[in-house]
């Protein structure tokens, strides 16, 4: 599909999932190169979030097979994916609201043993996100959505991923936070690590992607580079639930 | 039943036992005697409610754990509190063990035992319906009392204390060596509880998915071993608690194991379920109410305060006092209450044939024993029609369903002994007051969901035996009423047993005809809306109190149709007849046969009744086998033999 790099860092590749007797995703193939932000576009309903899943290893597709790093991660449990170098941004951020926003960082640390370098991750934070921290003992609970945003973000990189999945990372933010998360996405990958994120604001997402996927109740209608799909009217019509072939 | 209470008698010196556990046979006399309001008694009621706090508080902080990380309220807890208390007489009086290691050993022992419900009771249900975990630990619960009863057999044992028994007085109070070991490992497990939960990687994992379970896995926390954690800590806490109160008491029971649970419960869901330092306040307010209520009321009214307190509680802050920020819901909310399943089909014609060969039956050589067994298959099947009605189609699982019996059966004995009545229509006003009185009674729970249904109706149960024990002047109190006339139709004494036979099969298979077209109209039709998802009911304008009422109020009725003709057959009721083993056994035949399903509930009914006997399984180990039942149904068939509708 893209296909202009060498072995891709995440692979899925035909993926079909159910929900009971449901289908969500048919025969879904998705690639992401080492160091590129890939990017899952799509309307409501259309298997966004159920992907992040199949990544995660929280639902379990009926077939297919998602490969990281060039081995398989079917039959891990969420834990161990985690553990293989995969951090998570979850949808509405999901933070552990009755701990404070430290024990929140930590907490992405959790698979790490290495309590010194963990520390001077956390001041590395301090430095990318330097709002936490006059913020660091309060509830997470009473932040900010971008603030929350924020932690969620330095949660993931606490476990020092080579990838990390967002679920609309600027769902539900003000228009200077979007701005703000789009710009920390791009430094996050900067320094190696690759995202892939599923977004409905398309033209947002786009402007930070190296490629993107439009996915149209569970099917892949649209691929390639990033600012080829910018232009291209399909984008549109995929999300205006235009004809089912687009 | 026999209950454990803390009562404490004015003196314990040199007393081999303190006073008996028994809540239903009114106050030890030296206890009454000190009833009044001198300041040193005050206090003494003060520490003697901080202490009962203390033990609460073991049994509700592991409690509040489990629910934390799991959802779930282990109605296991006090068996293992149960336990825990052998453990210690095992080490205490077989083994000789000096106190620290007595402890140690019980703490441990317990932990395994937790451990193993962990693991092979509750693990393989974890993507089963929501209520599946909940039937679990209730059989798990059965199975480890009757246990125990069968290792111990039921008699009381002494647990010596090893202490020295002396008395320090403090202020105008007085308190020994045993009220400060409870306070001593009281405090201690709240501080290493505080240090694990603050400090430990464990810990962090353990608080992390108790605030959102999805979250802390994709931190790399691995759930399974948090709850095992969990189950393994609230194990060892709730244990050496039962050790405790075995020691403050020199006396265990087996009667301890559904009271503890039901007070750790209060104690747990009034400090905010799921929230350990509310845990522990709501158990020293407990301890505290119940000790100045006994000082004011007498030792018959402790019970009566723990679960007033709770329902007051539920209605008036159902997230309890110290509400903490609730849990994320975990996917999917709705439709996955009951095992979904297509009910077997069961042909009319084939119904009808059923039904007549039980009609006939007693007019072939049939002896009286088989006679009396489908009796009283008929009146659990009565009791199973209610609770199917109300747990099934209606999605309110009712723990306390023999109280319906209770108020039925007392209002028909009454009626027809006190009023001259006729006994026919003295029972159908037992169900009308059934109906009437149950569902006035449930209405607090309407607005509670899932497991906190079952937890309020757990306590209205338990609320309406004991306003029985106490309300002296109307239900004769303790001593029950006797005398009760046979049962008589139009006059006509129903004394033979084919003459009984035939009233409660008549009687049944009314009320179940009435069930069976109530499923099929658009009453029916509400209930089952309002149970697979309330709030999409509520969207379509359906009331949800209206239509918990109305379920409550039919399934009232066949309940208390049930206990009125089971009080006429007794001839002597008290507050102990219809007991929360009648409740879970009613429970466990509607699950056999399928939630909702109106067959189910009376083939169910006839299995649990009728096989025993086929088998000719001793009385002790019945109850052993319904908790079995009701554990490899839950695993292997959520759905019942006749399936769920």
């Amino acid at each position: 599909m893209t296909a202009s790099t060498p072995e891709p860092l995440l692979a899925l590749s035909g993926v079909n999932t159910f929900y009971g007797q449901a289908q969500v995703h048919f025969d879904l193939s998705i690639t992401v190169a080492r160091g590129h932000i890939v990017c899952l576009l799509g309307g409501n309903a259309s298997g966004k979030s159920t992907t992040m899943k199949i990544i995660l290893g929280l639902v379990k597709p009926r077939s297919g097979d998602v490969t990281f790093d060039g081995a398989s991660l079917i039959g891990l449990t969420t834990p161990q994916i985690v553990r293989r170098g995969i951090a998570s941004v979850p949808e509405a951020r999901r933070l552990f609201a009755d701990m404070s926003v430290r024990e929140n960082i930590l907490m992405g640390a959790f698979v790490r043993n290495d309590r010194d370098a963990v520390a001077q991750d956390l001041e590395r934070m301090l430095t990318l996100f330097p709002k936490l921290g006059q913020r660091l003992s309060q509830r997470a609970g009473s932040l900010s959505g971008g603030e929350q945003q924020m932690v969620a973000m330095a949660r993931a990189l606490m476990s020092r991923p080579r990838m990390i999945v967002m679920d609309e990372p600027t769902m539900g933010l003000s228009p200077l936070y979007v701005d703000r998360v789009l710009e920390l996405i791009r430094t996050i990958n900067q320094e190696g690590v690759s995202v892939f994120m599923v977004e409905q604001n398309a033209s947002l997402a786009l402007e930070i992607a190296h490629e993107a996927y439009v996915l149209q109740t569970g099917k892949i209608v649209l691929s390639g580079p990033a600012r080829a799909l910018k232009d291209d009217p399909r984008v549109r019509d995929a999300y205006l639930g235009g004809s089912e072939a687009a | 039943m026999p209950s454990w209470s803390f009562a404490r008698a004015s003196s314990r010196s040199g007393t081999a036992s303190r006073p008996d556990p028994t809540a239903g046979a009114g106050a030890p006399a030296a206890f009454l005697s000190t009833r009044g309001s001198s300041v040193s008694s005050w206090l003494d009621y003060t520490i003697n409610g901080l202490i009962v706090g203390n033990v609460y508080a073991l049994v509700a902080v592991g409690l509040a754990l489990i629910f934390g990380v799991s959802r779930l309220i282990n109605f296991a807890q006090g068996s293992i509190y149960l336990v825990g208390a052998y453990i210690g007489w095992v080490a205490v009086v077989q083994l000789h063990t000096p106190l620290p290691l007595t402890i140690i050993v019980v703490a441990a022992a317990a932990a395994i035992v937790g451990l193993i419900i962990e693991r092979f009771g509750l693990r393989p249900l974890q993507n089963s319906v929501r209520i599946a975990p909940l039937l679990a630990t209730i059989g798990i619960s059965f199975v480890l009392d009757q246990l125990v009863m069968l290792t111990f057999s039921p008699n009381p044992r002494a647990l010596p204390s090893q202490l020295p028994d002396v008395r320090f007085q403090v202020g105008g109070g007085t308190i020994g060596p045993l009220d400060l070991l409870i306070a001593g490992v009281g405090l201690t497990s709240a501080l290493l509880l505080f240090v694990f939960l603050r400090y430990s990687k464990l810990g962090w994992a353990v608080r992390a998915a108790s605030q959102d379970r999805d979250a802390a896995m994709q931190m790399g926390v691995d759930v399974n071993r948090v709850n095992q954690a969990v189950f393994g800590i609230a194990a060892a806490l709730g244990g050496v608690s039962g050790m405790l109160v075995g020691m403050y008491y020199n006396q265990i029971d087996t009667a301890m194991s559904l009271q503890a649970t039901l007070k750790g419960v209060v104690a747990e869901v009034v400090g905010g379920a799921g929230n350990v330092p509310g845990a522990v306040i709501g158990s020293l307010l407990l301890g505290l109410v119940e000790s100045y209520g006994v000082a004011v009321f007498g030792t018959s009214y402790r019970n009566l305060f723990a679960f007033l307190l709770l329902v007051v509680v539920l209605v008036l802050r159902p997230n309890g006092l110290f509400a903490s920020a609730r849990q994320a819901p975990p996917e999917p909310l709705t439709g996955t209450f009951i095992a979904p399943s297509r009910p077997v089909r069961i042909p009319r014609w084939a119904l009808a044939v059923a039904a007549a060969i039980f009609a006939i039956l007693p007019f072939f050589p049939v002896s009286f024993y088989v006679l009396q067994t489908l009796i009283n298959a008929w009146l659990l099947g009565m009791l199973a029609l209610s609770l199917t009605l109300v747990a099934g189609t209606m999605g309110q699982v009712s723990l306390g369903h023999a109280a319906l019996l209770a108020i039925g059966a007392y209002t028909s004995a009454l009626l027809s002994l006190t009023l001259n009545v006729p006994v026919g229509l003295a029972v159908i006003g037992g169900g009308l007051m059934s109906a009437a009185l149950g569902t006035l009674l449930i209405s607090p729970s309407f607005r509670l969901r899932g497991h906190y249904v079952s937890i309020a109706t757990l306590a209205i149960g338990e609320i309406v035996s004991l306003v029985i024990l106490n309300w002296e002047s109307v239900t004769r109190g303790p001593i029950g009423i006797s005398g009760i006339p046979p049962l008589s139709l139009f006059g006509y004494d129903l004394i033979s047993p084919s003459s009984i036979y035939w009233f409660s099969f008549v009687v049944m298979a009314v009320l179940a005809l009435l069930q069976g077209r109530l499923l099929t109209s658009h009453l029916g039709r509400s209930f089952r809306a309002i149970r697979d998802d309330d709030i999409a009911a509520r969207a379509y304008g359906l009331s949800l109190n209206r239509y918990k009422s109305l379920a409550f109020i039919f399934g009232g009725f066949a309940a208390g149709v049930s206990g009125g003709i089971a009080a006429h057959l007794y001839s002597y009721i008290n507050h102990e007849t219809f007991n929360t083993q009648q409740s879970i056994l009613a429970l466990t035949v509607v699950i056999l046969g399928g939630l909702g399903n109106v067959v189910g509930a009376i083939v169910g009914a006839v299995a649990l009744v009728g096989l025993p006997e086929v088998f000719r399984i001793a009385a002790e180990y019945r109850i052993l086998i319904y908790g079995i039942v009701l554990l490899l149904l839950v695993r292997f068939r959520p759905q019942g033999l006749l399936g769920t509708i």
